[in-house]
């Protein structure tokens, strides 16, 4: 696709971007390493831990990703897709070298100056690790500004974890970061811990005292994970998670991410908990 | 057509008779595409105007509401190929008239323009509005579902127009709103307003407002529907609405869409598309993995009245809704968000 330069002023219209690498993390999840053609785009394109692009492929349609790169690491953007519907079905049918549009970046992002000098709790499950993934990058790019990082994951089976070399070979070598990774059924090779991440959460028993947890996962995963900290007493201010919804245009204006006057995609995804508290029960 | 020279020309205001009308009409047609109330079946809609004749004025709502000039129900926003094409964009540059719109539709758009101006402006949306003047008409016959009054957006317009029309009964007021209306008015060399035409308007600007029968009390009202979110009125409805999405297509000030790819015969060409979407509707909650978060018809309509009647207060600094009634018409149960509110407030 090539496109006139007196139309970048529509918000709907995407950059075309290349699909420069495809890592196969488990049988239903990929990651897309991701450049824009236009190298001044690649270079304009600034975003922050958190935030979301629209993925598309002509004549498929669109769908919003958390882009799971860290903005330290610059000059690409990371896509980990699980297949799902429409567009992540036919993205992982996508090959290298292949053309798709990307646009945003959307909605706000981890409020990562108010983690400064904070011990931070990083609690995952299966693809929710996608979006905390940016951050927890961005924050041992950045190491001497936070405390110490514990880092909570887990997936269905063993197969299901994404990330494995990272976590395993990076993220738990840096100093001061623990990480604690469990599956909910184990298999004849996994010697880790089994059982589902809430109850996990509370057995690794992270402290409230000046840290700030953040969470992703599945709802079902998420609304439990949420009763653990309350127990562990962690303050509703002290909880930052996302929300996902389907959304169409990314900008605010289809409705489709409205819940009650936020929009997801301008005004999340990322939330407190405090703030959830103030939304009309409908997640 | 040769009008009779009058002794003042107009700057701001002009008095028309029914041949001054036409001659406004046709000149308006000779410069620019105009659209404006017009029978259709039976009914009233917008649609393309010559002159005088094609025109209905003497109306009290149209079918849809003037937001299908704006973003059109199906509306392309880039055509592409599929391997390695070029995005081409449609003619926006039109100039076109919107002319005879009630206040209500005139409010409607102004609203529309903090959604689609505000941050992360639509360009095509802005480009099709910056291109076309609205000719407003007072409403002098509200129909029975009408509830603008309560609103403050109508039976008469006050803002957001480039010219205006009462019907005075043996002659039209016309004022000019803004700069491009001023210079048609110097162009057509109509006759300056007397005095007593204002009067007249103030008059039948009273008859109509006395008219309207439906009423919402907006006082403090996004406040007290947050506190009602659990009320029992909305139960009751999950029986009465049958979630067709009629009232969220007629509604003027209803905007949400969905985006689709339309390929065509070949699978390699198509078009990225706008499509007018409803929030009535089941799809339109649907997450990943076959979750719905407004499986029930009690959710999905208690989340268009919230929209009109709370959040969009918040999100935009005005509530929502400008009372066409359309909705009410326009729904098989007649389900109307004046008695949904007054249930609520116990009124």
């Amino acid at each position: 696709m090539q496109q006139s330069s007196a139309l970048k002023k529509s918000p709907l219209i995407p950059e075309v971007a290349t699909i420069e690498k495809i890592t196969q993390e488990t049988p239903d999840v990929k990651t897309f390493r991701v450049v824009f053609d236009d190298p001044s785009v690649m270079d304009g394109f600034t975003y922050r831990s958190g935030q979301c692009a629209m993925v598309s492929l002509p004549g498929v349609g669109e769908a919003m990703i958390s882009i799971t790169a860290s903005p330290t690491r610059k000059g690409f953007l990371e896509f980990s897709v699980k297949k799902a519907g429409m567009l992540t079905g036919a993205l992982h049918e996508a090959e290298e070298g292949q053309k798709i549009g990307v646009r945003g970046p959307y909605g706000n992002s981890f409020p990562i100056e108010s983690m400064y000098g904070k011990d931070l709790v990083f609690i995952g499950g299966g693809i929710g690790l996608a979006p905390l993934r940016s951050l927890i990058n961005n924050v041992l790019d950045n190491r001497d500004k936070f405390g110490a990082v514990e880092i909570i994951y887990g997936a269905r089976s063993p197969q299901d974890l994404v990330f494995k070399e990272e976590i395993l070979e990076n993220w738990s070598k840096v100093k001061g970061v623990k990480v604690h990774v469990t599956v909910d059924k184990g298999d004849d090779d996994w010697k880790g811990p089994v059982g589902f991440v809430p109850a996990f959460a509370e057995q690794v028993n992270p402290s409230p005292a000046g840290s700030i947890a953040i969470t992703c996962g599945p709802p079902i995963m998420i609304k439990f994970v949420l009763q653990t900290l309350a127990k562990l007493k962690f303050t509703p201010e002290q909880i930052i998670t996302t929300l996902e919804m389907k959304m169409k245009c990314g900008v605010g204006k289809c409705g489709r991410c409205n819940i009650g006057e936020k929009y997801v995609c301008v005004d999340g995804p990322v939330f407190t908990l405090a703030q959830l508290g103030n939304m009309p029960n409908e997640f | 057509m040769a009008l009779a020279e009058p002794l003042v020309y107009a700057a701001r205001a002009a008095t028309l008779g029914g041949k001054d009308l036409a001659f406004l009409v046709s000149q308006l047609a000779g410069k620019y595409q105009v659209f404006g109330p017009t029978r259709k079946d039976g009914e009233i809609a917008l649609g393309p105007v010559q002159s005088l004749e094609d025109l209905e004025l003497d109306y009290v709502t149209t079918l849809l509401p003037p937001k299908k000039y704006f973003y059109a129900p199906f509306d392309t926003i880039f055509s592409f190929h599929r391997e390695g094409g070029v995005i081409h964009e449609e003619n926006l540059e039109e100039r076109r008239v919107l002319f005879g719109l009630h206040p209500c539709d005139v409010n409607a758009l102004l609203l529309l323009d903090r959604v689609f101006t505000g941050q992360y402006e639509d360009d095509r949306y802005k480009r099709k509005r910056e291109n076309t003047l609205i000719v407003g008409l007072n409403c002098n016959k509200p129909g029975e579902n009408c509830f603008c009054s309560s609103f403050g957006t109508g039976p008469d317009l006050r803002r957001g127009y480039d010219l205006l029309l009462t019907n005075l009964g043996d002659r039209y007021l016309l004022e000019a709103g803004s700069g491009a209306g001023e210079e048609l008015l110097h162009e057509l060399r109509l006759k300056k307003a007397e005095p007593q035409a204002f009067l007249a308007k103030e008059n039948v600007t009273r008859l109509a407002k006395g008219a309207i029968k439906k009423k919402i009390n907006t006082d403090n009202l996004p406040k007290i529907l947050n506190q009602n979110f659990g009320h029992g009125k909305w139960a009751e409805l999950k029986e009465e609405c049958l979630a067709c999405g009629a009232c969220t297509i007629v509604c003027p000030t209803c905007y949400c869409f969905n985006v689709f790819d339309k390929l065509d015969l070949t699978l390699k060409h198509g078009e990225r598309q706008i499509v007018w979407d409803s929030c009535v509707l089941l799809e339109f909650g649907e997450v990943a993995m076959g979750g719905n978060f407004r499986r029930t018809r009690a959710a999905r309509i208690k989340q268009r009245i919230y929209h009109k009647l709370s959040y969009f207060e918040t999100q935009y600094g005005a509530l929502g809704c400008v009372g066409c009634g359309r909705c009410v018409t326009a729904c098989i149960k007649k389900i109307d968000p004046t008695a949904i509110v007054n249930a609520i407030r116990g009124e």
